[in-house]
Formats: C-alpha cells, sequence, structure tokens
C-alpha cells in the first residue's frame, strides 16, 4: 500500500550537500591524532608561550651531552666520560619535569572542556585515542631521551673513537631510553588523565615520581647498611628510573651498576621480575587510560 | 585576616582529590618510619637521613607547591576568584589570608607528620624530631609564600615552581655553594641544626643569615603577591 | 545618583583592539548594551568593574576611576558571565560569603532578602553544582545584589536561559532599574534589550555605533536598504525594468557572481513588484536571496551610517 505523502511529513531539499566522496581510514584519524599530540608535546603548534618549558628542558637535555662531546673531541680520550646508558638516569630530574609538565598538555585540556565526549561522536574508538596519546607522548619522551646519546655517538665518532664498541653502546643507550620513554609515559599519561586541573596533574606527577625515588633511595640506603642487598634490588622495582635502569643493566649483562657500586644489579632469573614489572607498569598505564577514557566518552 | 575568604579557600584547597594528594604524602613517611623502626633499622642516623633528605629535600617542597599554588591558582584558573575581588578588601589582606591557610596545611601535612615520623624512630633523641618539625613549618612556610606568589603572576606556576624546587635548589644548590645562602631548603636545614643537640644536624648557612633571608623572602613575596593581585585583569573569557 | 563615565576608552591585547575609543555615559536607569559576539561589550564591562584597565582614555565611577580601586566595590555590583563559582557552597552560603565579605552590618538578613529579590529561596541548602543555569544566574544576581549597590552590571546574564527564566530576569532587572538604580547589561539579541533598557548602547568591532532609545536603533535598522542577490535568465533586462522602480535604489551586475545585486529601499513594495515584473518580461527567475539579513551586516551599516 502506497503511503499517502501529504499525510507523512517532508523533508525539504534545502541544498544540504552529502559528501559521497573518499573517507581516509581510522589509521589516519590515529595517526592525525597521534602527530598533533606529539607535536603539541613541543608546543609546535601552539602559541609560542606554550614552546618555552619543552624546548629549554630540551636544551638542558642536551647541553651536558655537549660538553661531554667538546672535552672528549679535545682531550682525545679513548672513551667518552659518561657511558651511554648512565646519561638518562644522572639527568633524571629534567626528563621528570618534561613528564610532569607536557604529559597533561596532551590530554588536561579535552578533559577539562569536557570535548572528549567529541572525539568519540566520530570514528575513533577508545583505543584509537588511547594509542594515539600514549605513541605521541612516548616518541615525545624518545627524542628527549635518545637526543643527547646521538650527540655523544656522534661526537664519538668524531673523536675517532673506536667505532663498534661505540656503535653498541649507542644502541643500548637507545633501547634504555625507549624503555624509560614507555614506563614514564604510561605513568605521566595515566596521572595526568585522572585530573582535569592541569597543574594538579603537574603536581601529581612529579610527586609520584619523586617520592618514590626518594622513598626507594632511603628503604636501599637503610638496607645495604644493614646487608639486606635483597631488600636493596627489589627496592628498585617501585620507582620508575631504577626500574628501568636495572632493567637495562641486566639487558645488557653488566656486572655492577656504574654509579652506584654496592646496589645489585639483577642477575640471571631476577632480571625476569624486573622486565615483567615493565610489561606490567605499562599494561596497567594503558588499562588505567582505557577506563578512564571510556568513562570519560560517555559523560 | 579575613575569616570567609579562609573558610572558602580551606574548602576549595581540600577538594577530594587534592586532599587524597595531600593525605598520602605524610602517610608515605609515617609507613616508611613505621617499618623502619619495625625492622629495628630506626636511629639516630636514619632519622637524619629519612628527615633530612625525604622530608627537608623532597616532600616539603612538593606539599607547599600543591598547598601554596593550590590556595589561588585554581581560582583564578575558573574566574571564581572575581567573587573575592569585587569586594572592598584590600588585597594584602586576601594574599595573607590564603597564606594563613598555607602555612596551617604545612603545619598539618607536613609539620605534624615530621613530628611523629621523627618520634617513632628516633624518641626525639638528640631533639631531632621536634627540630625537624620546626624547619619544615618554617621553610614551608616559606616556600608557600613564593609559590603563591607565582600562582598570583603566572598560568604555569606549579610547572615554574617546580623548575625551582627542583633545579633550582637540588642540582644548583648541590654543586654550587654560593647558590647554597639562597636555598630555602638550605635556611630550613640552619634552623633545624640550631634547635636540635650541638652536631646533630650539620646546617650550610649560618642561623642570622637563614632566619633573615627566611622573614625577607616570606614577606618580601606577600607584599609583590599583594601588589600584583591588584593588577588582576579579568577579561570574562575562557 | 551614580553615573558611569567612559571618556575615549580603548584597550588592545598585543595587535588585537578590543575597544576602540568609545566614550559613553551610563546614567541611572537600565542601560542595555548592544552588540554582536566580540565587539568588545565583555571587555568594556570588566573595563567598568575595574578588572581591566584601559590602555587609553579613562572609565570612572561619578568621577573616581574603578581601576586599583577597592572601595566602589561598595557601590557594584557584578553578575560576571563566567560559570565558575565555589561549587561546593550551597546558595545560601554563597550569598551569605558575599555578604560576609562586604563588611555588611547583618549579613544573615541581607543574603535572605537577596535571595528572596531573586525567589531562589526555595533551593538555597542545595550545592551550587546540583543548580541548572538558570538558577545559578539568578544565584549570582543575589550575591551581586547582597549589598544594595548602586550600579549593577551584568556580563551577558540571558545567555542560554529559557523563556520563563528570561522573563522573570527581564522583570528583575526592570525593578532594579525603577529603584533607581544604574544597571547595564549586555546583549547581542535587540528583542531581549528593547524589552528592557530604557536606553540602548550598541558597539561594533569595539567601537561605538549608535546610541539611544530603542525606537531610534529600530528605525536606523529597518530604514536601511535591503539588498537582494538575483540570478534570472535576463539580468540586464531585469535591471532595466526594477531601477525604473521607485521601490529601488540601485542595481548592480556583479560579472564575478554573475548576478544581479538590487538595493531596494521600500522592502514590501518590492517583493510585490519583482514577481510581477519578472512575469510582464518573460524573464525567469533563478535565484532570489536576500544578501544582507545578518546582524552583523546591520551593525556595520550602523556603522558606516
Amino acid at each position: 500500500m502506497q503511503a499517502d505523502p501529504r499525510a507523512a511529513g517532508v523533508i525539504h531539499d534545502i541544498g544540504y550537500r552529502h559528501y559521497d566522496g573518499a573517507r581516509l581510514g581510522r589509521g589516519y584519524l590515529v595517526r592525525s591524532l597521534f602527530s598533533q599530540s606529539l607535536r603539541g608535546a613541543y608546543g609546535l603548534g601552539r602559541p609560542a608561550r606554550s614552546k618555552v618549558m619543552p624546548m629549554l628542558l630540551l636544551g638542558w637535555m642536551l647541553l651536558p651531552a655537549l660538553i661531554i662531546v667538546v672535552v672528549a673531541v679535545i682531550s682525545g680520550a679513548p672513551e667518552l666520560p659518561l657511558d651511554y646508558r648512565d646519561y638518562i638516569p644522572v639527568t633524571f630530574y629534567i626528563s621528570a619535569i618534561f613528564v610532569a609538565a607536557q604529559s597533561p598538555q596532551l590530554v588536561s585540556r579535552d578533559l577539562r572542556f569536557r570535548t572528549v565526549p567529541l572525539y568519540f561522536s566520530r570514528p575513533l574508538t577508545v583505543a584509537g585515542y588511547v594509542l594515539a596519546k600514549y605513541s605521541a607522548m612516548t616518541l615525545a619522551l624518545l627524542i628527549l631521551l635518545g637526543s643527547p646519546i646521538l650527540v655523544m655517538y656522534a661526537g664519538a665518532l668524531l673523536a675517532d673513537m673506536p667505532f663498534w664498541a661505540q656503535t653498541r653502546g649507542a644502541l643500548m643507550g637507545l633501547t634504555g631510553a625507549a624503555l624509560y620513554s614507555l614506563v614514564l609515559a604510561g605513568i605521566g599519561l595515566a596521572v595526568a588523565s585522572a585530573t582535569p586541573r592541569r597543574g594538579f596533574g603537574v603536581a601529581a606527577i612529579i610527586v609520584v615520581i619523586l617520592v618514590s625515588y626518594t622513598v626507594v633511595s632511603a628503604v636501599e640506603g637503610i638496607a645495604l647498611v644493614n646487608e639486606r642487598e635483597d631488600v636493596a634490588l627489589y627496592a628498585e622495582l617501585f620507582t620508575p628510573y631504577n626500574l628501568v635502569n636495572s632493567t637495562q643493566l641486566w639487558m645488557f649483562g653488566a656486572a655492577e651498576n656504574p654509579m652506584f657500586d654496592e646496589l645489585p644489579v639483577p642477575q640471571g632469573w631476577q632480571g625476569a621480575v624486573f622486565v615483567a614489572m615493565v610489561i606490567a607498569v605499562v599494561a596497567a598505564s594503558v588499562g588505567f587510560l582505557l577506563l578512564r577514557y571510556r568513562k570519560a566518552a560517555v559523560k | 585576616m579575613n575569616a570567609t575568604i579562609a573558610m572558602l579557600t580551606w574548602r576549595a584547597l581540600l577538594g577530594r582529590r587534592r586532599a587524597a594528594l595531600l593525605l598520602a604524602l605524610p602517610l608515605v613517611l609515617l609507613v616508611l618510619a613505621a617499618g623502619l623502626r619495625l625492622t629495628g633499622v630506626a636511629d639516630l642516623e636514619a632519622s637524619r637521613g629519612v628527615l633530612g633528605a625525604l622530608v627537608l629535600g623532597t616532600l616539603v617542597p612538593l606539599l607547599a607547591l600543591i598547598i601554596g599554588t593550590g590556595v589561588i591558582s585554581p581560582e583564578i584558573d575558573d574566574g571564581s576568584i572575581v567573587y573575592v575581588l569585587a569586594k572592598p578588601v584590600s588585597r594584602a589582606t586576601i594574599v595573607v589570608t590564603k597564606l594563613a591557610v598555607a602555612a596551617a596545611c604545612i603545619a598539618l601535612f607536613a609539620a605534624l607528620p615530621t613530628l611523629v615520623a621523627g618520634l617513632v624512630m628516633a624518641r626525639n633523641e638528640a631533639g631531632v624530631a621536634v627540630a625537624y618539625a620546626i624547619g619544615t613549618l618554617v621553610g614551608g612556610v616559606a616556600y608557600c609564600a613564593v609559590f603563591l606568589l607565582l600562582g598570583v603572576v603566572s598560568k604555569h606556576a606549579v610547572v615554574l615552581g617546580l623548575v625551582y624546587a627542583l633545579l633550582w635548589e637540588t642540582l644548583i644548590g648541590g654543586y654550587v655553594p654560593g647558590a647554597r645562602t639562597l636555598s630555602v631548603q638550605q635556611w630550613a636545614v640552619s634552623v633545624t641544626s640550631a634547635l636540635a643537640e650541638d652536631g646533630a644536624v650539620t646546617a650550610n648557612v649560618r642561623l642570622a643569615v637563614a632566619v633573615t633571608f627566611l622573614v625577607v623572602a616570606t614577606v618580601a613575596a606577600t607584599a609583590y603577591a599583594s601588589r600584583r593581585l591588584r593588577s588582576l585583569t579579568l577579561t570574562g573569557e575562557e | 545618583m551614580s553615573t558611569i563615565t567612559v571618556e575615549r576608552a580603548s584597550r588592545w591585547f598585543g595587535n588585537v583592539v578590543a575597544v576602540n575609543d568609545v566614550s559613553m555615559t551610563i546614567a541611572p536607569g537600565v542601560t542595555g548594551l548592544l552588540g554582536p559576539n566580540g565587539a568588545g561589550k565583555s571587555t568594556l564591562i570588566h573595563m567598568m568593574a575595574g578588572f581591566l584597565p584601559p590602555s587609553a582614555g579613562t572609565v570612572t565611577l561619578d568621577g573616581a576611576p574603578v581601576w586599583h580601586n577597592e572601595d566602589t566595590y561598595r557601590r557594584i555590583g557584578l553578575v560576571p558571565e563566567r560559570e565558575g563559582m565555589y561549587d561546593f557552597l550551597t546558595g545560601w552560603q554563597f550569598t551569605l560569603a558575599n555578604a560576609r565579605l562586604h563588611g555588611l552590618a547583618d549579613p544573615q538578613a541581607a543574603a535572605a532578602r537577596a535571595l528572596d529579590t531573586v525567589e531562589m529561596a526555595f533551593a538555597k541548602d542545595r550545592p551550587l553544582d546540583t543548580y541548572s543555569k538558570g538558577m545559578k544566574q539568578r544565584v549570582k544576581m543575589a550575591a551581586a545584589l547582597v549589598h544594595d549597590p548602586a550600579v549593577l552590571l551584568l556580563d551577558e546574564p540571558f545567555n542560554g536561559m529559557d523563556p520563563r527564566q528570561r522573563l522573570q530576569l527581564m522583570a528583575l532587572i526592570r525593578q532594579m532599574g525603577a529603584q533607581g538604580r544604574t544597571v547595564l547589561f549586555s546583549s547581542h539579541i535587540l528583542e531581549e534589550v528593547e524589552q528592557v533598557a530604557s536606553h540602548i548602547e550598541v558597539v561594533v568591532a569595539g567601537r561605538h555605533a549608535a546610541s539611544g532609545d530603542f525606537r531610534a536603533i529600530r528605525r536606523l535598522m529597518t530604514d536601511r536598504p535591503h539588498v537582494f542577490l538575483l540570478r534570472s535568465s535576463d539580468d540586464r533586462r531585469l535591471a532595466a525594468a526594477l531601477i525604473a522602480q521607485p521601490s529601488t535604489a540601485s542595481v548592480e551586475l556583479d560579472a564575478r557572481e554573475r548576478a544581479l545585486r538590487v538595493y531596494a529601499v521600500d522592502f514590501q513594495q518590492f517583493v510585490r513588484v519583482l514577481p510581477r515584473l519578472a512575469a510582464e518580461l518573460g524573464i525567469r527567475l533563478y535565484e532570489v536571496a536576500p544578501s544582507d539579513e545578518s546582524l552583523e551586516s546591520v551593525f556595520s551599516y550602523l556603522v558606516t551610517s
């Protein structure tokens, strides 16, 4: 039976134009969000004031590396005064400030101004959003942590240091940098996404990193004084920088901790515990982010 | 001092999440102290290490950062400070009241737990527990005054305060001897050293210098913050 | 009797000029500040409230500058547009806190009076974050009225209100004006302004465009030529026929747009004449579109006139 057109409602064609052309897929969505977040972490594409802190921190991070290189070239030493894999723990304040200051830049604004549901009204899944943000922060940190290693490597080659030894060292350093980036990005983003206030997020992240570090150091100091090396070893698990440092020392077969020779390095199967913890931290961060944004997408 | 502003500041500061973070820090300290005591490791040496490095070095600056910026930055951020500013109340009164609330929080979340931790670990041997508690209080208040000023002056108060507390105090203060005379942490250590028994705590800055700088820093920061608050512009846009 | 005097005030933010050499006097009674979004109304109101210093010129209340002058707040009540309030307080606690901050002798009585005036006494014991937007607006009014100010400044008070709330707020504002207070409120909707304000100041792109009562403004706005964009099978012949009509002020053949632009002085006449002419001449009309209905073009006409 034909419906009477006058009885039903009428939709007027007011010239609204449909888009029937090619649509770029979800991958493009995620890639765009990723690149925008990565650039935002360094203040690119934002007003000049947002560039100051990250660029300053990047410069600060590179400065010791440049000094090391200049000294090495001039003095003609056979190897660099600081090993590639020790650079990051030594300069940890700078990268800690970077994580604390920039993680909220990636996630706070969307939460504060409640634009998260807008993201998910597009063909973007929660997993896609989290993947984009996590990858962006990881890569941002990798740039921060990896560039001094590359600078030292270039300097070492300029100073005619043995090629293969330096290349191996640099590759190990970069692997360590990657691990640091993954763990720190996870912690930074997870804590930052817990609050819409940017300033509070910064404080919370630095509290997590710094207080865990100080407490663990205190525990280790006291444990070592009382000859409890096992306590000192496993205490390392509970603060991000030490966790990754011990893991990379174990991965590359170091016999002793180059900076604190009293601190034990994981041997044999102990390393597996450390690797498991690294994976657990990353997984927990991703899980938390997924849960958080699943809730935010609905509100 | 204005009771209404104090009430508003106190309640705004201790919202659920911030209160949780502010409680977590002293809790960590107390758990550590209790743990050390239970495992029989607690003694004067350990107390000094824990109270010196953990408390004065890390806990106090971080707590002061959260509290000092938390008494003013959120209100400026969301614009609710207009209700306090659009009143015939002098800006100095506003700043002093907020600083007083911050000081009370420092006493509650930093000084008191420090006292308890010290007592748990070393039973006030050499007067260390009380000395560190007072050092924490004066250092914390000075930090709060500086961070309050940062909160009035800049939208990025927390990051700037972080850069100051970490990079200046720790890196430069640690490596450049002259910079120690300009470090709030060192001033607090001097006060602590003076109050503890002789030789229990070593100070790097003379007491007279430290106390003068503590007072000057607190007063100057508060005065400058009052001046800048007078000129705070609100445009009505986000 | 309180008068706000804005004397050649300008305000710029870097390269952006938000308020450009504006002079106006806000006298007792209700004045409406009318202008499109981004015209600088909010900036002007915040300059009058002492929260923004003018980059040039002066803003004074009865001769005394409002900037850097905390005492003027005894006489000014500001209802800001932004929603940020102390959300954890109840309506009563918030109003009472405002009363106390003013140093009133009997803050409880003043707060109760203010809440009754805005008809919010029924919800006074609920926290502010459970309020609807209209309720929050009314509590903001209560907070601004609690010290019985001579001057009341409202920044976009009708934003986001439903018709019933709007009527209530209009009645309240009229009441305040009738009591002899100097009330200034901003809006971008002429109908809102003309129902409440006895005097209107029009601000466009930072400039003071017009001033007067609403009838004069409306006449200025409707007496303008209406501009139409026509596309037909023979634009030139149509143009020739139209210009012969008294309802047409001018015609323009726009070669780039391939259209005919007609400036009509008598809107009613023109819309009757056009189809008749087209039919007589056998010209097919493909498109007839008004091209200046937007508020912006109306306002810009006001600026150029």
